[in-house]
């Protein structure tokens, strides 16, 4: 019995199958793609990674940031003054950091001995 | 305040975010085998112009205690040093030193 409908099967056209697929497709709303050609379908479909990226590293506490964003709260960042003091000591004593070179002959590179 | 490297993935993260539809629209093309070869041919093209922090591999998840780019646990986010120190002083929950 088995054996006979195997062969009834194989009796049908092609033509008449894919009819058979096309209307079920139809039927089942899905996409009728007989060739099994890629769409793309798969990177409209995908959720978006990027709002879930963005959130990754914690917000930490940035004083400096806080006193940028409001100047009228008039707040001070305590380690940014120590580190200016610290700045204009070093001045002082001789030790601040060389002036930029105007000329290409001003640049302390080339009298470097190798 | 952040090292190098992570302020570098958090600009990638914004750009991805920044980026992501139009990449998606011109990847939908580009993959799209119904569509005529110049066409997809033309929207590679325009994905090949995209900046490099847009794309969603040059993020990488790093240690958001130390900025460490290996060894990060992903179930919480540190390396591998961080977790320990931070699971001895028991501000991990749920996580004890085990000891048998």
């Amino acid at each position: 019995m088995a054996s006979a409908v195997r062969i009834s099967a194989q009796a049908i056209r092609p033509a008449r199958l894919a009819a058979l697929t096309q209307l079920r497709c139809q039927l089942t709303e899905t996409s009728y793609n007989p060739q099994s050609l890629r769409t793309g379908a798969k990177y409209l479909r995908a959720r978006l990674r990027g709002p879930s990226m963005v959130g990754y590293y914690p917000d930490g506490f940035d004083i400096a940031q806080i006193v940028r964003r409001y100047p009228e709260l008039e707040m001070v960042d305590e380690d940014e003054e120590e580190r200016l003091v610290d700045v204009m000591d070093r001045k002082k004593r001789g030790k601040g950091a060389p002036k930029k070179a105007k000329t290409k002959s001003d640049s302390r590179r080339l009298g470097k001995k190798r | 305040m952040p090292n190098a490297r992570v302020l570098r993935d958090i600009k990638a993260r914004h750009g991805v975010r920044a980026n992501e539809i139009a990449r998606r629209a011109y990847l939908y093309v580009a993959r799209n085998e119904t569509l005529s070869p110049q066409v997809r041919h033309h929207a590679q093209l325009q994905l090949n112009t995209f900046e490099r922090y847009t794309r969603p591999t040059t993020v990488k998840n790093r240690c958001i205690e130390s900025g460490r780019g290996r060894g990060v646990m992903s179930e919480f986010g540190l390396c591998r040093f961080q977790f320990r120190l931070k699971a001895l002083r028991g501000e991990l929950p749920g996580v004890s030193k085990a000891s048998w």
